[in-house]
């Protein structure tokens, strides 16, 4: 057995169109929800750069959910509670950016690469829904979703590309927060 | 006419959330503790006002301003015995007392023990990150002996770190659980649990400080998911501990211990007591 397919066993909604979009709203709304958060914890270190970069995150994530909810108008969606849902690291929605890779000194380079893995994970997502849906119609839309999200990933791509690598010395500070006692 | 019923109103989590924004440490554990109250809140759709978050001191006992709700930023240490007392007031209230590993185990580790085993329905949940985080990087009673990094004990502290899960069992908590905020679902789905089973329900948070424990960006790795198996027996419950290293998760113990009632009407008035004062 492969790695996509012991993933393709946990990840809900591949037989039957209203569950994954369920899951697939639920993906944008947390990505959007994780960007904000980390958006503000930036300002309240006044990293205003990162800050701004993670809010345009947020947003675009925040479009993309209003478009699968779209989509999703006239379906009867199943009401599922966010530890029903499964996704293939079944911690958390594949395109909510980690916590734990923010810092408050990080750079937009870092913010970028941070967003990059986090639209990686949302298109391995969707290509794996698309390869194993039984649902002809489920397998269609994440395919179209998974497009989506590679141009997202093309786009970050290119804004990594323009970014200066940060220097070694990124995270130092002349007033640590882990100063003496 | 009457006015419209607000609690039947379905809520978002986002609803529980307050404009004021965490100045917790970008990466910090407690981020995840917090987006869990609020979902696990809008899944069991209480209204805000039906709920309260009662805190001691201490970076994890912000809670009560990021989230809107009734909140009590107290007194450190003192999470839960105000908690308590609001729980036997107002018992229509669901009532969360929070807090870090210092406020609740060293500063309240008595009220700890003894909410344990007084057994009033309320949750308990604790943020452990095995360190005094606000007053910049002490040992806490959770730090492993030989944790060096602070300049208050090179050494390490050189005393073994308290067993919460085991304190809370054998003081009588009627549910008891860990979670990590590495899985934010889980933890949300163990918040439900908690809030749901009657009494005293401990959840201890495994909740990574980054800037002064950074190396625990690796419980990530560490952490051994849902290894517990919940179990109604407390011997049983205390046979698994023997063997846990702190890494186990979910739940361990859920019990049929009766809940503390409150208190019955007042028999005596004003009147009464200040006759007993009369000298």
């Amino acid at each position: 057995m492969t790695a996509d397919d012991r993933q393709g066993e946990t990840v809900g909604g591949l037989d039957d169109l209203p569950e994954f979009l369920v899951h697939a709203i639920a993906l944008e709304e947390d990505a959007a929800q994780r960007y904000d958060e980390l958006a503000d914890a930036m300002m309240v270190h006044n990293n205003t750069e990162v800050a701004e970069l993670f809010r345009r995150m947020a947003g675009f994530s925040r479009l993309h959910a209003r478009d699968v909810k779209d989509k999703a108008s006239g379906h009867n969606l199943p009401d599922l509670a966010p530890w029903d849902l499964r996704w293939p690291n079944a911690e958390e929605p594949p395109e909510t950016a980690a916590q734990d890779e923010s810092h408050y000194r990080m750079t937009a380079w870092h913010a970028v690469r941070q967003a990059l893995v986090s639209e990686r994970q949302g298109y391995d997502y969707y290509r794996l829904v698309a390869d194993r849906a039984s649902e002809p119609r489920v397998a269609t839309l994440a395919a179209e979703m998974a497009e989506e999200e590679a141009g997202h990933v093309r786009t970050l791509e290119e804004w990594l590309e323009r970014l200066p690598e940060p220097p070694a010395d990124w995270a130092e500070d002349d007033d640590p927060a882990g100063a003496p006692d | 006419m009457t006015a419209p019923d607000t609690r039947t109103v379905t809520r978002e989590a986002k609803h529980y959330k307050s404009d004021v924004k965490p100045v917790w440490c970008p990466g910090c554990g407690d981020f995840a503790v917090l987006t869990a109250i609020t979902k696990a809140l809008a899944q069991m759709g209480i209204a805000q006002e039906d709920t309260a978050v009662v805190t001691g001191i201490g970076c994890a006992a912000r809670l009560p301003g990021y989230l809107n709700v009734y909140g009590l930023h107290g007194i450190h240490g003192r999470a839960l015995p105000a908690a308590t007392g609001l729980k036997l007031a107002r018992p229509e209230l669901t009532v969360l007392a929070a807090g870090g590993d210092g406020d609740g185990f060293s500063i309240g580790g008595n009220h700890f023990l003894h909410a344990c085993r007084r057994n009033v329905d309320l949750v308990y949940i604790v943020m452990d990150n095995e360190v005094y985080g606000m007053t910049k990087g002490q040992a806490s009673p959770t730090t492993e002996p030989d944790w060096s990094e602070s300049r208050l004990t090179p050494q390490g502290p050189g005393v073994e770190p308290f067993h919460p899960l085991s304190l809370a069992l054998i003081s009588g908590a009627n549910w008891i659980g860990r979670a990590f905020t590495g899985d934010p679902q889980t933890l949300t789905h163990m918040l439900v649990e908690a809030v749901n089973h009657p009494g005293l329900a401990f959840l201890h948070v495994l909740s990574p400080c980054v800037t002064y424990r950074p190396e625990q960006k690796d419980w990530k790795k560490t952490v051994r998911r849902e290894a517990f198996t919940p179990t109604e027996d407390p011997v049983e419950a205390q046979r698994v501990l023997e063997t846990d290293d702190g890494f186990n998760a979910g739940v361990l113990y859920h019990g049929r211990r009766p809940v503390y009632a409150p208190a019955p009407e007042a028999t005596a008035g004003m009147a009464d007591l200040d006759r007993e004062f009369v000298l």
